[in-house]
């Protein structure tokens, strides 16, 4: 009885202090090896040379509804990919937990809400999450054509479920591309992000 | 499953349907999936000129919470727009100590269980009305592993009347609330350095004071790195709480601010001191402190479920003796 409580006490401790990676403004992008919606290994080492957007998603997130029921993030993904950007949305969320998809599932949720990414890729375990550190959905990154993150955080100044709040708000992803792109500094290269725990 | 439960979950269910319709068209209750929400004043009637206390009780079912005013990882605070008569003003929400709720690498700060929200209202000097009324629309996300936008139209009618003010139901909650909310106490002092390594939150304590471990809730993104488990030692006449500084910080803070909470014990009953703490902070390169584990209450579900096991136990053990006995 004691030694179970004991034990059942180390593994609430050993949970709860799990160790943070994290993608850092200025330093290399951690590498990405996951498959995408068809089935196809996806490495983001075969986008250098390009700028690269990693968007994380939970379509179930009330957060991420607010920006695809809007049809702001849609409207992102075609501006940008238009103009030769990598747009890479990535599901962090493993099965069983909220927002898990699998490639079909993804594929017809994409069709449906009229997405536009390069590339929608599973990571059912969590690797590519962690080793990123993307903490909500979504989660915004981009990476430069080195292979810098320049990037790290929310997608606007306004956190909030609110489709009415994207109209005022300020966008940090386009803010970030725009400079970036346009051989700037970006301005404001790290935010909080907001939105739904990733469900690891 | 038998008719009559059967039956009976039905009324429960019709129950709550229509007491969540009712709940909708306004009144001081309200609900979502997995919160009620009641707006509540601590005093039965108001005085013109007199700031007098309401507050929203916020209460989960059980796996879910509401978040802090900083969320923390992930999460948004709950969100008040206010309707209120002419010259009538709202204070902002007085936040009490948060929680705190890990899910694997992503660190939130809420409430479990139930809150109240207080604010302070100020009336005008002149009220011409027998009663006014207190609206609202309250917006909030509440999350278990899956989160929800919840929202509630809340109003609530209060009496207009000279004299002295008359505490109401409520009272005692708003009373145990305020016992608990961050303090700012005279007797101590705090100063804060940042550093590659950490950012260190160094407290001088009062004579007498010992505590076995703290926490500092920071308000302030991009600070800390909320996830990591903070470092805590003591030095003569006080202690130090190191945090890891957030990796994408793109500067130092110029200041910390926040709530200490202290994991000190009085006797033999656990008590939480609470202090707000604003300090400006200076460069240096602060060590970091050992790490100390990061501790949450366990649910109740746990201690249930222990005693529970225990009771097996003990008529297990009986069993064992009547058998040993008749053998």
């Amino acid at each position: 009885m004691i030694r179970f409580a004991t034990f059942a006490c180390i593994v609430l401790l050993a949970s709860a202090s799990a160790a943070n990676a994290a993608a850092i403004v200025g330093k290399q992008a951690p590498p990405i090896e996951l498959k995408d919606s068809n089935g196809k290994v996806v490495r983001l080492e075969a986008f250098k040379g390009k700028f690269v957007v990693l968007e994380w998603v939970n379509f179930q997130c009330p957060f991420v509804g607010k920006h695809y029921g809007s049809g702001n993030m849609q409207k992102l993904q075609k501006a940008y990919t238009q103009k030769g950007v990598v747009w890479l949305s990535i599901c962090s969320s493993a099965q069983g937990k909220q927002g898990y998809v699998t490639g079909q599932e993804a594929n017809t949720l994409l069709e449906a809400k009229g997405a536009a990414p390069t590339r929608f890729l599973l990571d059912p375990k969590g690797s590519a999450g962690k080793a990123y550190g993307a903490k909500t959905t979504p989660h915004m990154f981009v990476i430069d054509p080195e292979g810098t993150i320049v990037y790290n955080g929310a997608i606007d100044d306004t956190p909030s479920t609110d489709k009415a709040d994207i109209a005022t708000a300020k966008n940090y992803l386009v803010a970030a591309l725009d400079s970036a792109m346009s051989g700037k500094k970006v301005e404001t290269a790290a935010t909080q992000p907001y939105g739904c725990s990733v469900k690891y | 499953m038998s008719r009559a439960l059967v039956a009976g979950l039905l009324a429960v269910a019709v129950a709550v349907a229509v007491a969540v319709a009712v709940s909708a068209r306004g009144g001081p209750t309200g609900a979502s999936r997995n919160v009620k929400v009641v707006l509540v004043s601590e005093e039965v009637d108001i005085q013109p000129g007199r700031p007098f206390s309401v507050g929203l009780v916020m209460r989960m079912r059980a796996g879910w919470h509401t978040y802090w005013k900083n969320p923390g990882d992930a999460g948004l605070p709950p969100r008040i727009k206010w309707r209120l008569p002419d010259g009538f003003s709202a204070g902002p929400i007085q936040w009490p100590v948060p929680e705190r709720i890990p899910a694997g690498p992503v660190m939130s700060y809420g409430y479990e269980g139930e809150v109240l929200l207080p604010i302070l209202i100020t009336p005008p000097s002149r009220i011409a009305a027998d009663s006014v009324t207190i609206a609202g629309t309250f917006d909030w996300l509440e999350c278990s592993d899956v989160c929800l936008p919840g929202s509630a139209e809340l109003d609530l009618t209060l009496p207009v009347r000279s004299g002295s003010p008359r505490p109401g139901r409520a009272a005692s909650l708003f009373a145990e609330t305020r016992s608990r909310m961050s303090r700012t106490l005279s007797d101590w002092s705090f100063s804060a350095e940042a550093g590659p390594r950490a950012i260190s939150l160094s407290v001088r304590t009062p004579a007498g004071f010992s505590s076995r471990g703290a926490y500092f809730f920071v308000d302030q993104p991009l600070v800390v790195d909320l996830a990591a488990p903070h470092g805590f030692e003591h030095f003569p006449g006080g202690c130090r709480i190191t945090m890891t500084p957030d990796p994408n910080a793109q500067r130092p803070p110029q200041r910390l601010t926040g709530v200490l909470v202290f994991d000190n014990r009085v006797g033999a009953r656990a008590r939480r001191t609470a202090l707000s703490v604003d300090v400006p902070v200076s460069l240096g390169d602060p060590a970091p402190a050992p790490k100390q584990p990061q501790r949450r209450s366990l649910p109740r579900t746990y201690y249930v479920a222990m005693l529970a096991l225990l009771g097996v136990g003990l008529v297990l053990l009986w069993r064992i003796a009547a058998r040993l006995r008749r053998a």
